[in-house]
């Protein structure tokens, strides 16, 4: 007998199905340089870690980076320990700022720093392991820029997310829940 | 305006900012050149010249004579047998791991920085 999933289980694989949904229908859209994309699953990271803890968040990224590489016929390959690597990162970051929320920071301020450590992490294993060039780093500037720009974007995508009821519900500490 | 912005997303966004202009900077700005030409050839031990003054070399190969002009902190192909003029349109080499290649030649001119490194191979 497996044990019956419980409520935070449902919520983690719903969230989960929507971050590989994302993600799939992302790595459809052709880019016109190779290695900025919006990364719209980042909303879903980011509402799983505020609506439900950064364990959640972690097994949602982890879903997603998996079930998402298993439909995309990549599991396994470069291309996934990027995908991993980038939301591990972007994960370390956001543990501790997550405390900052909501009173010091919101949605855009998580979704900003998380971005740029999703490309930094990428970067870094991109340059230790797959291309060790020496002028890899030429194309650092740009993809940082990228991700500040997608951090923003997808910053206020989860604002909007956030602000609407029937996610709300479900946010712990929700601004309009806080009196302070 | 959009609702729910805390003064800490500001910081955020102008350390974000601050982070990815100083990437920019540091990265794009005239830094350390290549300090050294390696001449590769088929069959030969590989020669290495310095970038330290203006020079021209020439190098035999199976199909003539690839000349090379040094200048401090560069060096490019000057002409090579090539008929396609590659060699010579790789242009100046002048960030460390660029290089030239005269396949008529068997000859891969290539510099280098303070570190060796890999090369554009990699890609």
């Amino acid at each position: 007998m497996t044990p019956e999933p419980g409520p935070a289980d449902r919520r983690i694989a719903a969230l989960a199905a929507l971050a590989i949904g994302l993600q799939v229908i992302e790595a459809a859209i052709p880019s016109p340089v190779p290695g900025i994309k919006p990364g719209l699953a980042n909303v879903i990271t980011l509402v799983a870690l505020v609506a439900l803890g950064w364990r959640a968040a972690l097994a949602v990224s982890l879903l997603r980076v998996v079930g998402a590489s298993l439909l995309l016929g990549t599991l396994l390959s470069p291309g996934f320990w990027l995908s991993l690597t980038g939301a591990l990162a972007a994960l370390l970051v956001l543990a501790p700022l997550a405390r900052l929320y909501p009173r010091h920071l919101s949605a855009l301020g998580l979704a900003v720093p998380a971005a740029i450590a999703h490309t930094l992490g990428q970067f870094l294993l991109a340059w230790a392991l797959i291309v060790p060039h020496p002028q890899l780093p030429l194309l650092l500037p740009p993809l940082l820029l990228a991700a500040l720009i997608t951090g923003v974007v997808t910053g206020i995508l989860t604002t909007s997310v956030l602000a609407d009821p029937r996610i709300q519900r479900h946010v712990r500490n929700s601004p309009t829940t806080q009196s302070g | 305006m959009m609702k729910g912005l805390r003064w800490g997303d500001a910081v955020v966004v102008a350390v974000a900012t601050a982070l990815v202009t100083t990437s920019f900077a540091l990265t794009y700005a005239p830094g350390s050149g290549p300090t050294q030409l390696v001449v590769t050839q088929a069959g030969a031990e590989p020669r290495y010249y310095g970038l330290d003054g203006s020079r021209t070399i020439r190098v035999d190969g199976a199909a003539g004579v690839t000349e090379i002009e040094i200048q401090p902190g560069r060096a490019r192909c000057l002409r090579s047998p090539g008929s396609q003029g590659i060699c010579e349109a790789a242009g100046w080499l002048e960030r460390p791991g660029d290089m030239a290649v005269s396949l008529p030649n068997r000859l891969v001119l290539q510099v280098r920085g303070p570190r060796t490194d890999f090369d554009s191979m990699h890609y």
